[in-house]
């Protein structure tokens, strides 16, 4: 048992700003009345539904479940020798009731379902048995998504997403409006981002506000991310559930069997290179469908309002806007693979995004495709409007030391690879010699990282930036806005110490929390601190005199 | 040969909280060690248990009798106008600093062992996920006092703490 007292701040007082993790968020699901209910009712518009055409798109959804099942059924009453018109009736029968049943329960879902925009708020009452009232402050509307996918693309139809922002993802933190016709989700939109007049002439003198439109030629990046491994499961995945449901077992025991002999009869430089090749066609395969469905037609353009937009999709279109109040910075990462083939992509680091949701193959920080590293410099740049040589070619190293550091931490590594072997073999009396190699070979391995991860850490300030880039495997250069520092994390272990080297962590709401500048001089990183968020650490640096700090 | 560094905060733990820290390393030490020494004498003795166990005590020697007196050295906090600042760490020393103007909830924990002591411990959380500032080993009046005052001061800055 422990007492725990809490006390947090209470009300806003300047209520409309945008709170972090307040414990008290905007949200409403109760069936309660809204506490703003006397407020003026002027141009309210009413309740409105959503789009009665939602029951088409359940009953092609439907079909989805009622396929296996009428496959299943044939196969099943065709071993029992029904005769062909019996299955047929049964099928028909038994897809009549999943689709009647499916699209019954939408419609009722449709008619229980109303929404409205007031000049306040956004409502929506919904629930087919449990009733539930979301209810959003516009002005705390943080994004407004629109997801169509091909089925609602064909009946020209979309879902809009109005989040918040805060615990993004969670349940009841989001509005769903599932389907609107295109042009009212697209209207919809425009009047819950859009918040004044000042900002759409700052449009109008901008002209073209595209910050990038994908190139094909990028897709030569696409086999170079992880997602060419999640792109050949997919794949994969789908081919073999395709030819399952219709009683292909392609991974049969025998095909297995089958395969692996033909193997074992080849040389084995042969299989080992039959097998990797096949692996990486199907992988490069995946990953090029994936970035055609995923970043066909991309545009990434900043809006009236304030607002950053990235629309793309091929099969399922897609609009995530991101308001740039949200903005904390932009991280350029460059993924080891990527980084060898010139690529870079840009992510947000934003304010109340949640974890990516399960129907998102792409992280929601997601900014741009993987593309040219410049491309990727120029945009992130843009997005900061700053200008990019500043923000990223002058970047200071860190001191020797923290190669020294480096070089250090891979030694001692492979150290102790060779005493990881030396006990093996002092325990097994048969060790192979091969055995010997392992650690040998991750010595230059090892010294290879050491260098490149000294090489990736760097470090800058601009007027209203912090740059920090680190990493050797996932190198990534995050351009943090100094006014988004929250606080400072400085810490010294006792090697660190001898080397006259410090970590410092800066925190924000924003993106992982908290940015790492790891093994900086101590003069230097305290310096580039006190200097980035001025007054916060400022009044705790002192000089030392000549005897060396015993703290 | 001018060196930059950080000052140490003003302020050190309540001198009771050695006494509260060993208490604490002699119960975690007491719930490893004497199992360890059971199972020992239960199994037949062998060899690899009976040099966890010694290496156990040896180690909970060290935590209890000398690790509470260094992390008091090491533990000292500061409240300005303008931020909080603490510093930690038994091995590797860690400095923190928050402005005011950031903290979202400061709150103070009392469990049984430390209400006996009279301390407590107020932590200070900023809207970042990583930006939590532990004071530790406070009188729980004083800890009271604190919580008070960083609660006034932080609903006297406006701001959305983000």
């Amino acid at each position: 048992m422990s007492d725990t007292y809490r006390t947090s701040r209470q009300a806003d007082p300047r209520e409309g700003e945008p709170r972090g993790h307040d414990m008290n968020g905007p949200y409403q699901t109760t069936q309660q009345a809204d506490p703003r209910e006397g407020e003026p009712r002027g141009h309210e518009p009413g309740w409105e539904r959503v789009d009665r055409r939602t029951a088409a798109v359940s009953a092609v959804y439907s079909l989805a479940v009622v396929a296996p099942i009428v496959l299943a059924m044939s196969k099943f009453l065709a071993d029992r020798d029904v005769p062909p018109a019996g299955i047929v009736a049964a099928n028909a029968a038994t897809a009549l009731l999943v689709i009647g049943a499916t699209v019954a329960y939408d419609v009722v879902r449709w008619r229980k379902t109303v929404f409205r925009v007031t000049a306040g708020r956004v409502e929506q009452r919904s629930g087919v048995f449990v009733r539930t009232h979301l209810s959003i402050p516009r002005d705390r509307i943080r994004s407004v998504d629109i997801t169509a996918d091909p089925v609602r693309r064909v009946l020209g139809l979309a879902t809009v997403t109005v989040g918040s922002g805060e615990h993004a993802g969670a349940e009841g933190s989001e509005l769903r409006l599932d389907p609107l016709t295109k042009d009212r989700a697209e209207e919809l939109r425009r009047t819950l981002l859009d918040r004044g007049e000042r900002s759409r002439q700052e449009q109008s003198a901008e002209g073209d506000p595209a910050l990038a439109t994908l190139r094909w030629s990028w897709v030569r990046f696409a086999p170079l991310t992880v997602w060419s491994l999640v792109g050949a499961l997919v794949a994969a995945g789908a081919v073999y559930k395709a030819l399952d449901l219709i009683g292909l077992n392609l991974l049969s025991w025998d095909v297995t069997r089958r395969i692996w002999q033909e193997l074992q009869e080849m040389p084995l430089w042969v299989a080992v290179l039959l097998v990797a090749g096949a692996a990486t066609a199907v992988g490069t395969l995946g990953a090029l469908a994936l970035f055609a469905e995923t970043w066909a037609g991309y545009r990434l353009e900043r809006e009236a309002g304030g607002t950053l937009r990235v629309r793309r999709g091929l099969l399922t279109r897609k609009s995530l806007s991101l308001e740039e109040r949200r903005l904390r910075g932009v991280e350029i990462a460059e993924p080891l693979l990527l980084r060898t083939g010139g690529g870079a992509r840009v992510r947000v680091v934003a304010t109340g995004l949640g974890a990516p949701r399960e129907d998102q193959h792409e992280q929601v920080d997601a900014l741009t495709p993987p593309m040219p590293r410049a491309t990727a410099r120029l945009v992130a740049a843009h997005v900061l409007r700053t200008d990019p040589a500043a923000a990223f070619d002058r970047l200071s190293p860190h001191p020797p030391a923290a190669r020294r550091r480096r070089y250090f931490t891979a030694l001692v590594c492979t150290g102790l690879g060779f005493v990881a072997v030396a006990v093996l073999d002092t325990l097994f009396t048969w060790t192979p010699a091969w055995a010997w190699a392992v650690p040998a070979l991750t010595a230059p391995v090892a010294l290879a990282l050491a260098t490149g991860a000294y090489r990736g850490l760097g470090h800058g300030l601009t007027g209203r930036h912090l740059i920090v880039r680190s990493g050797v495997l996932a190198r990534r250069t995050v351009a943090l806005d100094r006014a988004g520092v929250i606080g400072w994390q400085i810490s010294r272990s006792p090697l660190q110490r001898r080397s006259g080297l410090l970590t410092i962590r800066a925190t924000t709401a924003a993106g992982k929390g908290v940015y790492e500048l790891a093994d900086v001089g101590t003069d230097q990183g305290l310096t580039l601190a006190a200097a980035a968020v001025p007054g916060l650490l400022s009044p705790f640096v002192e000089r030392t005199g000549p005897p060396p700090p015993g703290g | 040969m001018n060196e930059l560094r950080l000052r140490q905060p003003r302020h050190s733990a309540d001198p009771r909280a050695v006494r509260y820290w060993t208490v604490d390393a002699v119960i975690g030490a007491v719930v490893v060690v004497v199992p360890l020494a059971v199972a020992y004498q239960l199994t037949g003795r062998p060899a690899a248990l009976g040099a966890a166990a010694a290496g156990a005590a040896v180690l909970a020697v060290a935590l209890t009798v000398f690790a509470p007196r260094v992390y008091y050295r090491a533990v000292r906090w500061e409240v300005t106008d303008e931020a909080v600042y603490t510093r930690s760490g038994l091995m590797v020393r860690t400095w923190r600093a928050a402005p005011l103007s950031r903290v979202q909830t400061v709150d103070t924990v009392r469990g049984p062992l430390q209400r006996h002591f009279g301390l407590a411990d107020v932590t200070v959380t900023t809207a970042s996920a990583a930006g939590a500032l532990k004071i530790r080993g406070l009188d729980h009046e004083e800890a009271a006092r604190l919580a008070e005052q960083l609660t006034l001061l932080t609903q006297a800055t406006p701001g959305d703490a983000t």
